[in-house]
C-alpha cells in the first residue's frame, strides 16, 4: 500500500464519524509517514491525539499489509504523559480509532497506579501502544532486557512537552531519548506542545541540537485561532480595598452573579489552600450553591477528582474551585467561564487558563481577573495586553543536570550494566549535556563507583561496580532496590493519607502542616472541617467537627515569578499611572493609591530608579523598585545586600515581590556611600553573585533536590517512608559537610548554578542592571511605609545574609523562653 | 579560644567551644555524640558523604584532649554510630596514642559489643554515679544528683532587630542538668525552647557565649 491509499483509510474513518480532519493533522500524518521527526504545536482539545497516534497506525499498516489477519507482537509505540490522570483519555481516544477500522493493536497504561499483575502481564507481552510517564519510562530502562523491549518501537510522542521541558524531568526524557535512538533504529521522535515563546528551542531540545534526528524533523503549527476576552474585577470601593494580601475574599461577592451567569464557572487559585479556602466561604456565605460547587486540587483523593471531572462533562455543576491541577487534560465542552483569582504570573498560563472555557467552535473564551491585592490591578492591566499582542513566554530548559545524570547511569547499571565509551556520546548529544567534557563525565562515572575522586583507605563505599570487562554495573540486590524506588525528579514533602476514624479516606497531606497540629486541633481539608485525633504510621486519623474556626493547611510549593515578558509590561503600565493618556480602567481604580504613594515618594517614571528607607520598630528598612519580576529581585537583593555587606559588617533580612525587594537590618544603611560606590555595576557580577549565595541560604534549599534526585538522600521504602523531617535535616547536613569538606563536588555546585542560572533566563539580571545604570536613581527617605512597600516588608518568607562574625550576631540577639 | 566556666552543686565545670565539658575536681572532659563510623555506615548504603569528615572528628578529638589534657575522657554515649566498619580500624588506631582513661557510657546507637571495646582498654557502663553527679546518655532527672548527658544534640533559636533569626548548636543547662551539645561533625541538632530556670551557652568555632533572654 502505498501512502495515499494508506491515508484514505483514515479520511474514511474521520468521514464515519462525521469529522473533517485539520490541515495539522494531515500534515502530521504525511511527514509521519515520511519518516520524519517533529515537534506539534496544537493546543489542548485541538485533536492533536489522533495527529500522531492515526500516523503511528497507518506506518503500521504500510508496513503490514495483512494486518487484520496477522499481527505483530512487540511494542510498536510509546507515549508519554505528564500527568498519569490523562492516560485513560489517551487510551480511549486511540482504542476508539483502532477498533474503528478492524486493526487488532492494543493500548496499555503503565504508570506509578498500574499494580502487579498488570505489570508482570506487560513483562510476558507488551501492548502494541503503551501510555506512559517520565519516571515510569526510566523504571523500564532500570529492568534487565530493557533493549529487548524496546527494538521494534517506531514511535515515541511526548504529549504536553511544553510542561516538562522546563524541568528535570524533561532531562529524563532527553536521556531516555537518547538511549532509545541507539536501540531503536526505526524510532521516530515527536512532541506535542502548548504555545510557548521558545518552540523552535522546544524542538531542538527534544531531538537534540544537531543531531540527525533535529535535521530530519519538522515543526507543524495548529493555527487554531480562538478568540480571548479579558476582564478584570475592580471593586466597588476602592478606598477600603486592601494594600496587601494574597486571598482576594473581599471580592467574593461580585464573583456570585458571574457564576450563576453561565452555565460553568471554574475558579482558578495559585494555591491549594487558597482553593480551600474559596470553596469554604462561597458555601458559607451562599448555601443556595450547596451540591452546585466543588472544589479540585492535587491532595484531594483520586475518586473525588475523578467524578468532579465526570460532573462537569455532565453539566451537573456551576462552578469548580481549583488549582493547576485542572490546567492540563481533557476538554470541558460546558466551562462557559473561567475566574482567575490572584496574579498567574505569566501570560501563557493565563492563556491556557482561559482556552478552558468556550470550546464550541466560533464562541470566544471569557477569563475574568480578579486581584487580591491593590497593586495587582496594575497585573491584571498587564495582563490584557499581554492577551491582545500575543505575547507569551520561554520555558527554560536545564543544562548540566548532573543530579539527573547520575541517575541515569545508576539505571542503566541497575539493568543491563553500561560500557561509559557507549554512552559518552549519547548523553553528549543531548541538549542539557552538550557541553559536557570527558573529565566531567569522569568526575561522574567516579561518582557512582568509588564516591570520590580518587580511592580512599578503608572506605567501604557500594553501588556501581566496574566488571572485569570494563562494564558498569549494579550487583547487589539492596543498592538495586533502592535505586528503583527512587528514579524520579519530583521532590516532594512526605505524604500522609487523611482518614476518618471509622474508616473512609479523604486525600494526602502534607506531613509539615500535620506536624504543627495537635490531637484535637481542628482543619479545614477537602472541604470539611476536621478534628484531628491522631497520626499514625504515616495516617491521619480525623473525625468531622462542627467548630467554625479552624486552621486551613498553606501547603508549599514554589512561589512563582512573573515573567520577563510580563515585568516588562508591568513596567510600562506602572509608567503610565504618571500620564493621563492610554490609561486602563485597572489604572484608573488605582488612583488614590497612586495618590497616597506621591504623597510620601513617587511613582517613578520610566527615566527613574525608586530606593525608599524608612525605620520601624522592626529596624531599618531599604526598598529598591526594578519592576523585574520576582527571581530577578531574589538575585538582584543578595546581590546588593552582598556588596553592602563588605563595606561593614552588616545582617540583612530580604524579601522579594514581583515589583521590588527590601533589605532590613537592624543597623541603618549607609545610602550614599551605596550610591558613591556604584554597587549597581554589572562589573564582577557573576563572581560577586556567586559568593553571595555562599551568605545566603538559597543554594542550600536547591541542594534538598539535588540530594534526593542524585541518590545522597535516600527518602525511604514505600509505607515505610522516613519522615521528611529526617530527609530535610540529612540534605542540610550533607550541604554543610559538602561545604567544608568538596566543595569542589559537581552535585553540590549545581546546587549553586541551578539557583539563579536557571530561573534567570540567560542575562535578564545583567540587561536589567543594564537599564538601571541608564536610569536616575532617586533616594526617598520617607516618615513612613509607603503603599508600594507594604506588600514587600510585610512579607514574612525571608532570606539573609550576613557579613558580621557568627559570635558577634549571637551577642546581639535574644531567646525567646517558654511560657510556664 | 573562649571557654566558659560555671559551677553547680560544688562542682566546676569549663565549657569548650567544640561542646566538649572539663569537670576539674576529677580532671574528666566528658564528650557526647561523636557518631564515628556513620559516614562509613552512609557509603556503604551508596551515599557518597565526604569520607574527610572522618579524619576531621579524630583531629577535633586531638585539639581538645591537647587543650585540657585531661586523666580521663568520658564519651557520654553515641560513640559509634553503627556496626562495626573500617571506622572502628582508625579508631583503634586512635585510642592506641591517647593516654587519658576512655569510659563509655554506652548510649542507644552503640551496639558494637563491650568485648570490642574491652580488647582496646575503653570501659563501657550504662550510667556512672561520681559523689551527687550522675552521668547518663539521655538526661535524667534523679534526686539529689546533677545529671549531665547528651542524646539530645541541643539547638536554640535565637531572634534579633530586623527579622534576624539563629539557630546555634549549644549547652542547655537547669538546675539539676548539663545535656553537651553533639561534638560529631555529621550530626544535626534540636532546638529546645528554655524556661526562666535554664541557661543556655550557644557555642560558636571559637567562642563559647551565654545567650542573652528577652
Amino acid at each position: 500500500m502505498n501512502k495515499k491509499e494508506v491515508q484514505q483509510i483514515a479520511l474514511d474513518w474521520f468521514d464515519r464519524q462525521g469529522w473533517k480532519p485539520f490541515p495539522f493533522q494531515k500534515q502530521a500524518w504525511t511527514t509521519f509517514l515520511q519518516g520524519k521527526n517533529g515537534l506539534l504545536n496544537a493546543p489542548t482539545g485541538s485533536g492533536k491525539t489522533y495527529a500522531l497516534w492515526v500516523a503511528i497506525v497507518l506506518e503500521y499498516i504500510k508496513k503490514h499489509p495483512e494486518y487484520r489477519s496477522k499481527h505483530q507482537p512487540g511494542l510498536k509505540a510509546v507515549w508519554i504523559t505528564p500527568l498519569k490522570a490523562l492516560s485513560v483519555e489517551i487510551k480511549q481516544a486511540a482504542e476508539r480509532f483502532v477498533n474503528g477500522i478492524d486493526v487488532p493493536l492494543t493500548v496499555g497504561i503503565r504508570t506509578g497506579d498500574t499494580d502487579q499483575k498488570e505489570r508482570a502481564a506487560q513483562k510476558r507481552k507488551m501492548p502494541d501502544l503503551l501510555i506512559t510517564t517520565p519516571e515510569s519510562l526510566h523504571l523500564l530502562l532500570a529492568s534487565k532486557g530493557y533493549d529487548k523491549t524496546f527494538k521494534d518501537v517506531t514511535a515515541i510522542v511526548v504529549d504536553e512537552w511544553h510542561e516538562l521541558l522546563g524541568s528535570k524531568r524533561g532531562v529524563q526524557i532527553e536521556l531516555a531519548l537518547s538511549r532509545l535512538k541507539t536501540i531503536a533504529p526505526k524510532l521516530r521522535i515527536w512532541g506535542i506542545s502548548a504555545t510557548i515563546g521558545n518552540l523552535e528551542q522546544a524542538r531542538e531540545v527534544l531531538l537534540g541540537p544537531d543531531t540527525r534526528a533535529f535535521h530530519h524533523s519538522v515543526l507543524i503549527k495548529a493555527n487554531i485561532n480562538k478568540r480571548i476576552k479579558v476582564k478584570s474585577i475592580i471593586p466597588k470601593k476602592m478606598e477600603t480595598f486592601p494594600w496587601r494580601g494574597h486571598l482576594g475574599l473581599h471580592l467574593l461577592e461580585e464573583v456570585i452573579p458571574i457564576i450563576k451567569a453561565s452555565k460553568t464557572t471554574l475558579l482558578f487559585t495559585n494555591t491549594r489552600s487558597q482553593c480551600e479556602i474559596w470553596f469554604q466561604k462561597i458555601l458559607e456565605k451562599h448555601p443556595e450553591l450547596a451540591g452546585e460547587i466543588a472544589m479540585h486540587h492535587g491532595s484531594i483523593n483520586k475518586e473525588t477528582r475523578v467524578w468532579v471531572e465526570h460532573a462537569i462533562r455532565n453539566e451537573q455543576l456551576k462552578a469548580v474551585v481549583c488549582t493547576s491541577s485542572l490546567d492540563l487534560g481533557v476538554d470541558f465542552a460546558p466551562v462557559e467561564t473561567i475566574i482567575q483569582i490572584g496574579g498567574p504570573k505569566g501570560v501563557a498560563r493565563f492563556l491556557q487558563r482561559a482556552g478552558r472555557s468556550g470550546h464550541q467552535p466560533g464562541k470566544e473564551s471569557v477569563i475574568y481577573f480578579l486581584p487580591t491585592h491593590a497593586i495587582e490591578l496594575i497585573e491584571a492591566s498587564a495582563l490584557q495586553k499581554a492577551v491582545k499582542d500575543k505575547i507569551v513566554e520561554d520555558r527554560v530548559p536545564y543544562l548540566n543536570s548532573y543530579d539527573v545524570l547520575v541517575q541515569y547511569l545508576t539505571t542503566l547499571a541497575v539493568s543491563n550494566g553500561f560500557f561509559p565509551e557507549d554512552i559518552f556520546p549519547e548523553i553528549k548529544q543531548t541538549f542539557c549535556f552538550q557541553s559536557i567534557t570527558e573529565e566531567q563525565y569522569q568526575w561522574v562515572l567516579n561518582f557512582i563507583t568509588i564516591g570520590a575522586q580518587s580511592l580512599q583507605s578503608y572506605d567501604e563505599y557500594k553501588k556501581v561496580e566496574i566488571d572485569a570487562d570494563g562494564k558498569f554495573k549494579i550487583n547487589s540486590r539492596g543498592v538495586a532496590m533502592r535505586h528503583r524506588l527512587q528514579i524520579g525528579t519530583i521532590v516532594s514533602d512526605a505524604i500522609l493519607t487523611v482518614k476518618y476514624m471509622k474508616g473512609g479516606f479523604l486525600g494526602s497531606i502534607e506531613e509539615w502542616f500535620v506536624s504543627k497540629l495537635k490531637p484535637g486541633d481542628v482543619f479545614t481539608f477537602a472541604g470539611r472541617n476536621l478534628e484531628l485525633f491522631k497520626v499514625k504510621n504515616m495516617q491521619v486519623l480525623v473525625r468531622k467537627s462542627n467548630k467554625k474556626t479552624a486552621k486551613v493547611p498553606s501547603w508549599m510549593g514554589g512561589r512563582m515569578s512573573l515573567s520577563s515578558e510580563m515585568s516588562e509590561l508591568l513596567r510600562e503600565e506602572m509608567y503610565l499611572a504618571n500620564t493621563s493618556l492610554g490609561v486602563s480602567r485597572e489604572i484608573k481604580a488605582l488612583s488614590h493609591i497612586f495618590h497616597k504613594q506621591k504623597q510620601e515618594s513617587i511613582v517613578p517614571d520610566p527615566s527613574q530608579f525608586l530606593i525608599e528607607t524608612f525605620k520601624t520598630r522592626e529596624g531599618y528598612h531599604a526598598i529598591f523598585y526594578p519592576f523585574e519580576g520576582r527571581f530577578v529581585h531574589e538575585a538582584l537583593g543578595s546581590l546588593l545586600a552582598y556588596r553592602i555587606s563588605l563595606l561593614s559588617p552588616i545582617t540583612f533580612s530580604i524579601a522579594f515581590n514581583d515589583y521590588g525587594f527590601e533589605l532590613l537590618s537592624d543597623q541603618e544603611i549607609d545610602m550614599q556611600q551605596v550610591l558613591d560606590n556604584e554597587l549597581f555595576t554589572t562589573d564582577y557580577l557573576s563572581s560577586d553573585l556567586r559568593k553571595s549565595l555562599n551568605a545566603t541560604e538559597m543554594a542550600r534549599r536547591k541542594f534538598r533536590d539535588i540530594a534526593v534526585i542524585s541518590g545522597l538522600v535516600f527518602t525511604g521504602y514505600p509505607n515505610k517512608l522516613l519522615k521528611s523531617k529526617h530527609l530535610q535535616s540529612s540534605s542540610q547536613l550533607l550541604f554543610d559537610v559538602f561545604k567544608e569538606y568538596e566543595p569542589n563536588n559537581l552535585l553540590f555546585q549545581q546546587a549553586f548554578i541551578e539557583t539563579f542560572e536557571h530561573q534567570l533566563e540567560e542575562g535578564r539580571l545583567q540587561l536589567a542592571m543594564e537599564r538601571i545604570a541608564k536610569q536616575d536613581i532617586l533616594w526617598k527617605i520617607c516618615e513612613k511605609p509607603t503603599p508600594f512597600s507594604f506588600p514587600i516588608i510585610t512579607d514574612r518568607l525571608r532570606e539573609k545574609l550576613s557579613s558580621e562574625k557568627l559570635a558577634d550576631r549571637i551577642k546581639k540577639m535574644t531567646i525567646q523562653l517558654e511560657k510556664s | 579560644m573562649k571557654t566558659v566556666t560555671i559551677s553547680s552543686y560544688h562542682q566546676t565545670f569549663t565549657l569548650h567551644p567544640s561542646g566538649a565539658l572539663y569537670w576539674h575536681e576529677t580532671d574528666m572532659l566528658l564528650i557526647a555524640d561523636v557518631h564515628l563510623g556513620k559516614v562509613s555506615h552512609f557509603r556503604k548504603h551508596g551515599s557518597a558523604v565526604p569520607a574527610s569528615v572522618i579524619s576531621h572528628n579524630f583531629e577535633k578529638l586531638d585539639e581538645v584532649l591537647a587543650y585540657f589534657q585531661p586523666k580521663v575522657l568520658c564519651f557520654m554515649g553515641d560513640l559509634f554510630h553503627s556496626y562495626l566498619n573500617t571506622e572502628w580500624l582508625l579508631f583503634t588506631q586512635w585510642i592506641e596514642q591517647v593516654s587519658s582513661k576512655i569510659i563509655l557510657i554506652a548510649g542507644n546507637h552503640d551496639i558494637i559489643s563491650p568485648l570490642q571495646y574491652k580488647r582496646v582498654h575503653v570501659d563501657v557502663t550504662d550510667e556512672w554515679q561520681i559523689g551527687s553527679v550522675l552521668l547518663t546518655h539521655i538526661p535524667e532527672k534523679r534526686e539529689h544528683a546533677f545529671n549531665i548527658a547528651g542524646h539530645i544534640h541541643p539547638g536554640v533559636r535565637l531572634q534579633g532587630l530586623g527579622r534576624q533569626w539563629l539557630s546555634v548548636p549549644c549547652f542547655f543547662n537547669s538546675p539539676d542538668q548539663m545535656i553537651l551539645p553533639a561534638f560529631g561533625a555529621f550530626t544535626g541538632k534540636y532546638i529546645l525552647t528554655p524556661t526562666i530556670h535554664d541557661n543556655v551557652y550557644a557555642i560558636t568555632e571559637r567562642e563559647v557565649i551565654q545567650v542573652n533572654r528577652t
